[in-house]
């Protein structure tokens, strides 16, 4: 009894083997992960089955299954670090902006630059937001209200700074940029168009939308 | 000659009888659950007739909605000239007659604000959010107020318009997840109308 495995040792199999297992299954996880965002991309969200992310993984459905309840459940956990990593982003680029209407600006081409390269995959949140079952899990998450909340955010800010006068209705105001922000997509989508088209669209957008809320 | 004119008279009628049948089953059974095959039957053509006349199923549903539009537009032909108030009024009356007309089908609406999405869709298929009359009417509007004096002479009316169609689309938002009916949109749109007008206004 000179070499004695690891695995042998009782105490040592108990520490480590949920680990091992745990890990074994974020990997399952991730590979399912970046086989969906991959099929999303090309076939959309209606044209993606399970089966083909099964075997784009290279593994069975049922593996797939044991990770995730549904395709909804996959889309969702896409959309939910996606949203996550793109407010992030929103927030580094909204912390040296002057004012309100260029931290929105901001925001809104902060947006468009991180879904230029994944276009499609945005196209399939549309498609996916919009359907009757798919949509109504989707708008539940409250990662998704992140972009929303933030904007709230600025225009409350810019209240304080004394750019906007204070009123009632600001939430309003934050929905409908929110709004005017997801409206433009189309655009980026279907139209290519630029960045430069977008930020010029968005600027048109935010001056009308701030024009009633402005002081004096 | 005589031969393809014929060609095309019965493509026509199979193209109408099409949309008709879809019409009903996308009302019935929603644009997602009818099937092409159940269009096909519903209308009497094979599966092969309907996709002589359509590439997609989105693009029959453009077809559908393009038709029920036309009453629409017709009738807010008739009344623009005669609408009353002030610009936001105005604008609020036009958009609350949208309202009311989807009211009906707001289900077959949300899907075809969907299928507007649908990359597979052809040139001749026309998507929600491509109505050039629409806007026409809503620019007209604006413009009238530059002249009563309650829109401000440099307001960027094409941008405006951009805004209010956008605003309008997204305001379905509220059918679409929390099944808010017509009145309700309605109300929420005219909040939103009332600040973007409070933008245009004259200083």
């Amino acid at each position: 009894m000179k070499h004695v495995s690891p695995n042998e040792v009782a105490g040592d199999t108990r520490a480590r083997g949920p680990t091992r297992r745990a890990l074994a299954k974020q990997q399952t996880r991730a590979k399912v992960l970046a086989a969906a965002r991959r099929l999303f991309s090309e076939h959309g969200y209606e044209g993606a089955t399970i089966r083909d992310i099964a075997s784009a993984a290279g593994m069975s459905t049922g593996a797939v299954f044991a990770n995730f309840s549904d395709k909804s459940d996959l889309f969702r956990d896409i959309m939910i670090s996606d949203t996550v990593a793109l407010v992030a982003q929103m927030r580094e680029a909204v912390a040296h902006a002057k004012g309100v209407e260029e931290a929105l600006l901001k925001i809104f081409t902060t947006g468009y630059a991180y879904y230029k390269s994944q276009l499609p995959l945005a196209r399939a949140g549309f498609t996916a937001g919009w359907a009757p079952q798919e949509g109504e899990m989707l708008r539940k998450l409250a990662p998704l209200r992140l972009i929303q909340d933030l904007i709230l955010e600025e225009l409350n800010a810019g209240v304080d700074r004394g750019e906007l006068s204070p009123e009632s209705g600001l939430k309003l105001r934050a929905e409908m940029l929110h709004d005017a922000y997801l409206a433009n997509y189309p655009q980026a989508i279907f139209e290519g168009w630029s960045l430069e088209a977008l930020q010029a669209r968005a600027r048109d957008q935010i001056g009308i939308l701030l024009a009633g809320a402005r002081r004096g | 000659m005589a031969a393809g004119g014929l060609r095309q008279t019965q493509k026509a009628a199979t193209r109408g009888r099409v949309v008709e049948a879809a019409r009903d089953l996308f009302v019935t059974l929603g644009y997602e659950g009818a099937t092409i095959r159940q269009i096909a039957h519903a209308a009497g053509v094979s599966v092969g007739s309907v996709f002589t006349c359509f590439a997609s199923k989105g693009e029959i549903l453009s077809e559908v909605m393009q038709d029920r539009l036309e009453a629409l537009y017709a009738e807010l032909n008739r009344l623009a000239p005669h609408l009353r108030g002030s610009t936001a009024d105005r604008l609020r009356s036009m958009f609350a007659i949208h309202f009311a007309f989807e009211t009906a089908h707001v289900r077959l609406f949300l899907a075809h604000i969907a299928a507007s999405y649908d990359w597979t869709l052809t040139a001749r298929a026309r998507p929600f959010g491509q109505n050039a009359h629409f806007r026409g009417l809503v620019e007209a509007c604006l413009a009238k107020g530059v002249e009563a004096g309650d829109v401000a002479p440099e307001a960027d009316l094409a941008s405006i318009v951009e805004l209010l169609v956008a605003t309008y689309a997204w305001t379905y938002r509220l059918a679409a997840w929390e099944n808010a009916d017509s009145q309700t949109m309605t109300e929420a749109m005219d909040r939103q109308i009332g600040l973007i007008a409070s933008g245009f206004a004259p200083r």
